[in-house]
Parts: C-alpha cells; structure tokens; sequence
C-alpha cells in the first residue's frame, strides 16, 4: 500500500496525475499479484486434497461405457458416450463446486489462516476472488480433462475420426461457466454459514436454477399482482441454469446456437459478478474477532 | 501373534464370512423371490415421461438412454422367457405372443426425456404395431411433432398405416413426407403405390426394402430381412405350385418326389438343392412336398416366417 502513499504537495497537478496513475498501475499490479497468488494456492490446495482424484473415476466410467455399451445400446453407443460423459462432467464438477466451494472461507477461518492473510495488505473481497479463481482453475482443469476423455472414448468406439470429437467442446464450455455459477453460489452461502448449510442451500439452487422457466411461467399465469411479482423477482433473482445445458442436443450432433453461447455466457459473467458482490458485501461485514 | 495382528486376522475373517452370508442370502432372494419380482415387472411406470424429464434437470439425455436400453432389455427379456418356455423358437414377426405391455410407456418416457431421440421411435414403429397399433400411431406423430423435417419418421408411419391396411392414410403420409426438404425421391411414387396397389406382395417388397436401405440397426435390418425372405418365399411357392398343377396336366397325377418334379422346375428362377433335387427357400432349407405331392410348404426347420 506504501506505493499509494504520495505526498502531491510539492508538485505540480500535472506530475501529481503521472505519479497517480503510476501508483495506480503499481497499486493494480500488487492487487492482482495477490489475488493470482491466492488463487494459486487455492489450486494446489485442491490437489493436495486429491480433488482431482475424481478424473479417475470418470475414467473408469469412460472406459466402463465405451467398452460395454455397445452391447445394450442397439447402436447408439456414440450418443450415450457423449451423454454419459457430459453429464458425468457436470455432476463431477457440480458436488466439486459445491463441497470444495462451500469449504472456501470456512477452512480458513477454522484453521486460523485467514487471520494471517487479513492481516497483510490484502482486502477480503481479494481473498473472495482469489480463492474464488482458485476453485475455478481446478475446474478448468477437471472439465479439460473430462473433455479430452469423451474424445478419446468417441474416437475408441467410432474406430476411428468422429466429427463429434469437437463439436462437443461448446457444451463443455457451457458446462464449465454452469459450474462457475455454482461455485459462485457456494463461495456466497459460505461467506456466512456453516459448511453444511452452505452445500444444501447451494445444491437447492443448483436444482432451481434448472426449473426457472417454471417459475416463469408461474409469474405469468398467476392469478394476483403480488403474487406475480413475486415469482418474476424470484425468476430474476435466482440462476437460469437450463440456459447452459446443451448435453442431449449436442449428443445428436447438434451444436447449439452461437448467439445462444454467446448470451449464456454474457449472462453468466453478469450473474458471477453480482455473486461475487454480494459474497464481497456478507464478507466484509463479518466480525472475526 | 501380537494382540494387534489377532484383531486384524478377526476382523478380516469377520468380513468374509459377512461377504458370504451377504451372497448367499442375495442368492436365496435370487431364487425364492421370483413370484413377488413378476408380480411386479408388469406394473406401470411409476413416473411419466413429463416427471421424469422435470425431475432429471440437465440429465434428461442421460435418462432417456437408461429408458432406451431398459426396452432393449424388455423386449430382449420377453423374447429369451418366450424362447425357454418353447423349446427356443420365436419368430420375429409373432411380437405379439410376447406381451410387451410396458414397451409404449418405456418408449414414451424415453422420447419425452428426448425428443430428438429418432432410433427409438423407428424402434417403436416394428415394433409397438404387433403389440397396440394405435399406441404405435401415437408415438410416431409425437416424433413427427418433435421432428418435423425427419422424412423417415414420415417413412415409418406410413408403414403402420400400411400394416393396419389402411393404404389411404399410408398415401397421405407418404405424400407429406416426400414434400420435406432431403426426402428421398421414392416416397413420392411410394405414395401413388399405395394408393393404386397398397395390399400388393410388390408393394410390401418395396416398403421393407426402403425400410431396409433406410435403417442402421442391425436389429431392424435383420427383422426387416425376415419379411423380405417371407415375401420371397411366397413368390416361390406361387411359381412351385403353379410347376406342379403343370406337372399333373402333363402327367395327370401329382409328382411323388422332387425328383420327379424336376421335369417341370428346371429353367426356373428357383434354387435346387443339388443332393434331393428339391428346391430351396431363401434360409437354404428345402421345400417339402404335401398334399400327396400336390402343393409345396415350407419345412418345419425352415427359418422363413409363415
């Protein structure tokens, strides 16, 4: 912080504004250091703790599949590999976001820990998001994984090239910025609850965020103004997960809309932020003493 | 022995000897619990397709292939029971001894879980019209309503109407069908077919052969090769009977063999068995001769539908 620290007296407005904005970019500069060092932490926490280990049983499951499916399949062992596969990769990656998510702030309040990084010039929405970036780069990595898996199953059970191979990567991505969304959430509820309730309200929402459009629906057919309004904030407020899930059109080879990604994601960027603010606003008012 | 390894080795033998009763017990439920397992195996689905694609969230794709295999496994069940209970004969085109009641629900739940899920509602058009016709018909225009530029649905619901001998209806969907961009060009003479000629033995040649080309399962290839052999067959046995009313204006009786039959095939289409002289039908088995040598049918180890 001792960069911000400048005495402007003695200068003119114009070099006061320099050195402004050289402190700032300095000032930026240490700010995302710290965050990208606790994100890198927060990764190779996440290894240490054999969270990655669950590659392996995906793997297995993988290899289960591509090998038997064929006998029960009648031929559709291309879609159920594909199903399978993704679907394996968001339930994988969706109790990831949740149990490792929820357990963010919380391990490090129960091992004292955060005291030691609050005490150093780091503010706690930089810890939020750094720990938050943390989760994430596991993900990323666990989803790439997973991705490079179903390739590797599809082409094993095709004997050879299928265009499939990469039209699956767009779900992928969506899948990867669903569970951003959950961690997001989880990262929110832990910033004030303990770690159970934490991971069932978490998963609640992940289960609402699949029945949104029934809540629009309710907000539209309801019979009272408050009662529609109601259900219309509660549509808003609460995450449209079912914009991200494109696991069965993509197994008949159907990749979705490029319009449609490219919404999804710009809302899910939209969605994380307010998570993360809100996450940031809990956070900053919690009492650790 | 330490106390330590003693406990150890007790609880290691602990856990085999429970492993075992484990077993043995699951393997008592196996064999003793038949009765209350079928008494239940014919129940209907406890959730609807609507349920289950609600309750299965992004999963829904996943799902619908558990339910596609499960009426893999359904039919496949049914057919190994039937086969067991009669000394291992079952013939394709006889679906309906099998009692295949859940299969419209299974297949429903499975389209409903996903929609675009094609190969189940070609499976459903072979096979739901020798269990319940109309359920058949439903499940088609639910997939032409989901699908509706898939010619081959068009195809196959066209082929229901023509098995319920309904040509009319089996003209209009074909008609609709070939007015679909990529429909192949066949349908639209297919739908004159049907209306000029849709009981024909030339039309049903035509029908299985489309469906044949059109299809890529080898279950339904191979159950589609079924009636083709059929329809061959009868063209045989047409062309055999009429060599034999031949043979007894030539000679005023029957032939008592196929030998002396052989007169009156030669320079046929037919194929001859060369070491009995009979001719054969289209799974290799010879023909045999009945009614006094008078009329031809097919043999008892004949793999031909009769």
């Amino acid at each position: 912080m001792a960069v911000l620290i400048v005495d402007d007296s003695a200068r003119s407005p114009s070099q006061t504004n320099l050195l402004t904005q050289s402190g700032l970019r300095v000032y930026s500069h240490v700010m995302f250091g710290q965050t990208v060092a606790i994100a890198r932490n927060t990764f190779r926490e996440a290894v240490r703790d054999r969270v990655l280990y669950n590659l392996i049983v995906f793997a297995l499951l993988l290899i289960g599949s591509a090998i038997f499916i064929g006998e029960l399949s009648a031929g559709q062992e291309i879609k159920i590999v594909v199903d399978l596969g993704l679907s394996a990769m968001l339930l994988f990656g969706v109790f990831i976001a949740i149990f490792v998510g929820v357990g963010l702030v919380y391990k490090e309040t129960e091992r004292r820990t955060l005291y030691v990084i609050l005490s150093k010039p780091i503010s706690r929405e930089q810890f939020l998001v750094g720990k938050y970036l943390g989760l994430n780069l596991t993900l990323l990595v666990n989803v790439v994984v997973m991705g490079l898996g179903v390739m590797a199953a599809l082409l094993y059970v095709r004997h050879g090239w299928d265009a499939l191979a990469f039209s699956i990567w767009p779900a992928i991505l969506l899948i990867y910025f669903e569970l951003l969304i959950v961690t997001a959430v989880a990262l929110l509820f832990s910033s004030f609850s303990s770690p159970a309730l934490s991971a069932l309200l978490s998963f609640f929402i992940f289960l609402i965020g699949h029945f949104s459009s029934d809540l629009k629906t309710l907000a539209d057919t309801g019979t009272s103004l408050p009662t529609r309004w109601l259900f219309r904030g509660l549509y808003y407020a609460l995450p449209h997960l079912s914009n991200f899930s494109a696991i069965t059109a993509t197994a008949h080879g159907v990749t979705p809309d490029k319009r449609a990604i490219a919404g999804a994601l710009i809302y899910g960027i939209f969605y994380v932020a307010v998570l993360l603010s809100a996450a940031g606003l809990v956070f900053r008012r919690r009492n650790f003493k | 022995m330490t106390p330590r390894m003693k406990t150890d080795l007790l609880l290691a033998i602990l856990l085999v000897i429970c492993l075992s009763g484990a077993v043995g017990a699951s393997r008592w439920l196996d064999h003793h619990d038949h009765d209350s397992a079928n008494r239940f195996a014919e129940e209907q689905l406890y959730l609807s397709g609507r349920t289950a694609r609600r309750l299965t969230l992004a999963f829904n794709g996943v799902a619908a292939d558990w339910y596609w295999m499960r009426s893999l496994q359904y039919v496949g069940r049914k057919i190994v029971k039937f086969e067991d209970e009669h000394d291992g004969r079952f013939e394709l085109n006889d679906l309906s001894s099998l009692d295949l009641r859940l299969l419209a629900s299974l297949l429903d739940v499975t389209t409903t879980l996903d929609p675009q899920f094609i190969p189940a509602y070609e499976y459903g058009a072979l096979i739901l019209p020798e269990v319940s016709p109309d359920q058949a018909v439903v499940l088609l225009n639910k997939g032409i309503a989901a699908n509706p530029n898939s010619s081959r649905l068009y195809q196959h619901l066209g082929y229901i109407y023509w098995q319920r001998k309904d040509y009319a209806r089996a003209s209009e969907v074909y008609a609709a069908g070939a007015k679909l961009p990529g429909a192949p060009a066949w349908m639209t003479a297919m739908a004159a077919r049907m209306k000029a000629e849709g009981g024909s033995r030339a039309a049903a040649r035509e029908m299985y052969q489309r469906l044949y080309e059109s299809s890529d399962d080898a279950s339904v290839k191979e159950m589609v090769q079924h009636h083709l052999m059929r329809l061959d067959s009868l063209d045989d046995r047409d062309e055999i009977k009429q060599r034999l009313n031949d043979y007894r204006a030539q000679f005023g009786r029957c032939p008592a063999s196929w030998q002396e039959a052989a007169v009156v095939l030669r320079g046929t289409r037919l194929r001859i068995d060369t070491a009995g002289g009979a001719p054969v039908d289209p799974s290799g088995v010879p023909y045999r001769l009945v009614n006094g040598g008078c009329d031809v049918d097919l043999d008892e180890s004949s793999k031909v539908a009769r």
